[in-house]
Parts: C-alpha cells; sequence; structure tokens
C-alpha cells in the first residue's frame, strides 16, 4: 500500500501531463503533413522544406529571436540591477514589494493597452511632449508601435519582466547578501566587490532560471505582438495562427511546422539549461535550494 | 459615458461575462493548487521510478509556448467532443497553472518536512486526519498563494480559452482584447479598470476565506 501512494497522488499531474503531452505529439505529427481527418495521410518533410523558403517565415523567426533576446537580455540585466537596490536598501518586503508584485499581477492585454495609451503618436507621451514645445507636431513623435522597429512590443515585454526578474531573484540574494555577503565585507572587502565576486555569481542559478523562463515566453507568446506588432514581418506565433485559421485546411501543416520549430528552440533552451546547471552542481557545489 | 453603458447598460452582457469568468478562474485555481498540492507532496516525501522526468515535465508548460501547445490539442479535443466547452478550457487553464502551484507546494512542502506528521502517526492519528489537522492548516500560506497564482494566471488568459474555447466560452479576457485591438481606448479602459479592481477584490475575498478557515480550525482545535 505505502509504494502506491506516490502514484495515487501523481495521478491527476500525470493525466494533464499526458494531455499536454498529446497536444504536443499532435502538433508534430500534423507539420509533417499527417492529417487523417482531412485525408492528407503523406508523412512528408514538404512543409518544413517550403517555409524555411519561404521570405516571410525566415522574417517572422528573426523578429521573434529579435524580440526575445533583446527584452530578455535587458530585463535580466534591469532586473538584477533593481534587485539588488531593492537589497541593499533593506527593502526585501512590505509595501515595496507589493510595488513590485504589481506588474506582475497585469495580464500582457492589458499592458499592450497602457502602452497604446501612452507611446503612440497621439498617446500621452507625444501630447506632453508637444504641449512642452519638444516637438513641432505630435507626428514627429517617432512611430514606435505598429511597426517594424518592434520597440512597442519590447517595452511591453520589459514593463512585465524587469519586476519579475527582480522578485525571482529576491529571495536568494537576499539570504546570499545577509550571510557571505557581509562576511566578506566584514572581511574588509567593498561593498561594490562583494556584489560582483560573491553576491552575483551565487545568485547566477536563479538569474538563469529566470531568464529561460522570460526567454522561452517572449519568442512564443501571442498577445503582445499580435496587438502591438506591424502587419509584416509578424512574429512566429502569430504568423502560425494565421496559417492554422487560413480558410484552405491543407495550410495547417504550414502552421504545425512553424510551431515545431518554437517547439524545438525553447525545447532546445531547456536542455541546455539542465545541462548547464548539471555542470554547475559539479563545480560550486550547490543549486538555490542548498543555500 | 460610452464606457458605461457597454459596461453597465441594460443590453450590456459584460456584468455576467465577468461573473462566470470569475467562476470559471476559481474552479480553475482550486482545482490546480489542489493538484500542485498533491503532486508537491509525491515528490517531496517519496521515492520512484520517472521522478527526475516527472520534475522536470512539470515546468515543461512554462517553457513549451502555449500557441504551439493550443493549436496541437485543439483537433484532439475537437475528437473528444470537449472543444467550445467549458471542460476543455478548465482543463488547458489548469496545465498552464500547475508549473507555478507545485513549485510553490513544493517550497513550503520541503521546509515543513514530515516531521510534525510523524508524530502525529507516532501519537495514533489516522492519516488522513493528521493530514488535515496538522498538515494542511501549516499548508495553508502555500496553498493560498497557489490559488492567487492559478487565478491569476486563469483570468487573465487570451490566447488558449479562445482556441479551445472557440467562442462560445466567453471569458472576460476574451471580450476586452478586441477593443484593446481595435484602439477604442475609451472602452477599453473601462474593461481594463473592472478588470484590475475585479482580481483585488476577489483576491481580498480569498484571503479572507482563509483566515475565517485558519480560525475556526484553531478555535475547533
Amino acid at each position: 500500500m505505502k509504494n502506491q501512494t506516490p502514484y495515487f497522488l501523481l495521478l491527476p499531474m500525470i493525466l494533464l501531463g499526458l494531455l499536454f503531452l498529446l497536444g504536443i505529439g499532435n502538433a508534430l505529427v500534423q507539420s509533417f503533413g499527417y492529417i487523417p481527418a482531412f485525408d492528407m495521410m503523406d508523412f512528408t518533410l514538404r512543409y518544413y522544406e517550403e517555409i524555411l523558403q519561404k521570405p516571410v517565415f525566415i522574417d517572422s523567426i528573426r523578429v521573434s529571436f529579435v524580440i526575445a533576446l533583446v527584452s530578455s537580455v535587458l530585463a535580466i540585466v534591469l532586473g538584477v540591477l533593481l534587485c539588488a537596490v531593492l537589497v541593499y536598501t533593506g527593502n526585501v518586503r512590505g509595501k515595496v514589494l507589493q510595488i513590485i508584485k504589481l506588474p506582475i499581477l497585469i495580464p500582457h492585454t492589458i499592458v499592450a493597452l497602457f502602452i497604446i495609451t501612452i507611446l503612440s503618436q497621439n498617446g500621452l507621451l507625444a501630447r506632453i511632449m508637444y504641449a512642452l514645445g519638444l516637438l513641432d507636431t505630435q507626428g514627429d513623435f517617432p512611430t514606435l508601435l505598429f511597426s517594424t522597429n518592434n520597440v512597442g512590443i519590447i517595452i511591453a515585454y520589459l514593463w512585465k519582466e524587469i519586476p519579475f526578474v527582480a522578485y525571482f531573484v529576491l529571495a536568494l540574494m537576499a539570504s546570499i547578501n545577509t550571510t557571505l555577503g557581509e562576511a566578506a565585507e566584514n572581511l574588509g572587502a567593498s561593498r561594490l566587490k562583494t556584489f560582483f565576486y560573491i553576491t552575483l555569481p551565487l545568485c547566477m542559478p536563479a538569474i538563469k532560471k529566470a531568464f529561460l523562463i522570460i526567454f522561452a515566453f517572449s519568442f512564443g507568446a501571442y498577445e503582445i505582438p499580435f496587438l502591438l506588432g506591424p502587419t509584416l514581418p509578424k512574429a512566429l506565433p502569430v504568423q502560425a495562427y494565421v496559417e492554422y485559421m487560413h480558410p484552405d485546411l491543407r495550410h495547417r501543416p504550414y502552421a504545425m511546422a512553424m510551431n515545431s520549430i518554437m517547439l524545438l528552440i525553447t525545447l532546445a533552451m531547456a536542455v541546455f539549461y539542465y545541462w548547464m546547471v548539471r555542470k554547475n552542481i559539479f563545480q560550486t557545489g550547490g543549486d538555490k535550494d542548498d543555500i | 459615458m460610452r464606457a458605461v453603458e457597454e459596461l453597465f447598460g441594460p443590453h450590456s452582457r459584460v456584468m455576467s461575462v465577468l461573473f462566470s469568468s470569475i467562476g470559471l478562474s476559481l474552479v480553475v485555481a482550486v482545482l490546480a493548487a489542489v493538484v500542485g498540492t498533491m503532486t508537491a507532496r509525491a515528490l517531496v516525501f517519496y521515492d520512484f521510478m520517472g521522478k527526475k522526468f516527472l520534475s522536470f515535465g512539470s515546468v515543461l508548460p512554462i517553457i513549451v509556448p502555449g500557441t504551439v501547445f493550443a493549436m496541437g490539442i485543439h483537433v484532439v479535443f475537437i475528437r473528444m467532443g470537449i472543444a467550445d466547452s467549458i471542460i476543455g478550457v478548465i482543463l488547458v487553464h489548469i496545465i498552464y497553472a500547475l508549473p507555478y502551484t507545485i513549485n510553490i507546494m513544493i517550497d513550503i512542502t520541503s521546509s515543513l518536512g514530515d516531521s510534525l506528521e510523524v508524530q502525529a502517526h507516532v501519537l495514533g492519528v489516522a492519516p488522513r486526519q493528521a493530514f488535515s489537522h496538522v498538515t494542511f492548516p501549516l499548508l495553508l500560506p502555500g496553498f493560498m498563494a497557489s490559488i492567487s497564482i492559478g487565478y491569476i494566471i486563469s483570468f487573465s488568459q487570451y490566447f488558449l480559452t479562445l482556441m479551445i474555447g472557440g467562442g462560445s466560452v466567453k471569458t472576460f479576457a476574451v471580450m476586452m482584447v478586441p477593443f484593446i485591438q481595435s484602439g477604442d481606448r475609451t472602452i477599453s479602459s473601462a474593461y481594463a479598470l473592472l478588470f484590475v479592481l475585479s482580481t483585488l477584490a476577489v483576491f481580498v475575498v480569498i484571503e479572507a476565506c482563509i483566515k475565517k478557515f485558519a480560525f475556526w480550525h484553531h478555535k475547533k482545535e
């Protein structure tokens, strides 16, 4: 009886997990053009070959990659900085923390609305700058939204992700700072040196995890590029959904091939991360949980 | 005024959608928290085959883009007859909330340990009572955090709901997005305000319920 307990406890999670794998597996199978419901019975790599030659698709993948990389790197740098400020000023709990948590509670769709209200050419910022005489006409305000520079999308992600990174790293950094950080300072190391040589390296596991999460999210999320992106080139998830909803059902394998490529890239990152963490365990002798 | 009419006018379905949407997300939140608690107990207290694989699998929904999963599962759900249904939407929402609830519950379960529960066993308390009287009250803060995060994930979910609900399951987020997309700032701001206020109100109610439960439990002891 005792041996069966874990399986009983895990049963609902395993069933839901199977459903999850079924969804992903189905997307993969369809990407090879095997959809019996539409009388498509061939197993072929044709769809991958075709989309990899289409400029529309190549542009999509490039755009998604750039958005994810730029927003994630900036969010990590600024988020860790914010976290360090919170730790060194002693604001690790209480009101300040509640304010940090607020952006995490607000969904991306509403963030998109904020960004439109503030950054569009007839938005708040343009009006304020015009009123202050900084702009000749409101039209001189740079187009940040619905444009190919994707600045609006990146700002929207930053607004969500900087507080997320800070919150994600906070507990670990606070505990390291009060133990090893203060020890180093007592031994005569300067604050800056302590931060870069002791605290930051020990926080790396959490920082890497945070990077993985936000990169995978901003690479594969639909809402923000759908609401703030240009007509062309569309971000990968948006382009995949366009193909999925194409009136000609034979377009579906294209959507699924795009999905598989997204899946491949995000999974490769996850596997790389776990491989890296594993190596780290041998090098520094501990993960976040051991400290 | 146009926004007030849209939200509260006599022909508006907004309020009824808001309440059914809150209900749906609460169901998702509680189920995700319960499954998260069960999974965490299994992963923390037991050793079994495939444990590493399962704990890696439990974080996958954070990494795999929702679009990939939603488009893949759509046909499966159509075949199972749960596409365009509340059941289908609840299932996919739970799947995307689970990594977070499992993570929270693992943290609190492993920090509590099982020594108190073992003590209760030794003193002759039945396992089920030991859990409900000793362990569960101590897990409450984590359980509440799980419910909150599950709620917010479900309530703000747009793409998954749109795909799986197929327009027949209308949630507040699904209703709000077309206004943001069309650039109607007045109405979409009103929606956004209602969204945030209702979320805060739900959180206050959840917290009050948990406090009441803890108090009641304490008195009973």
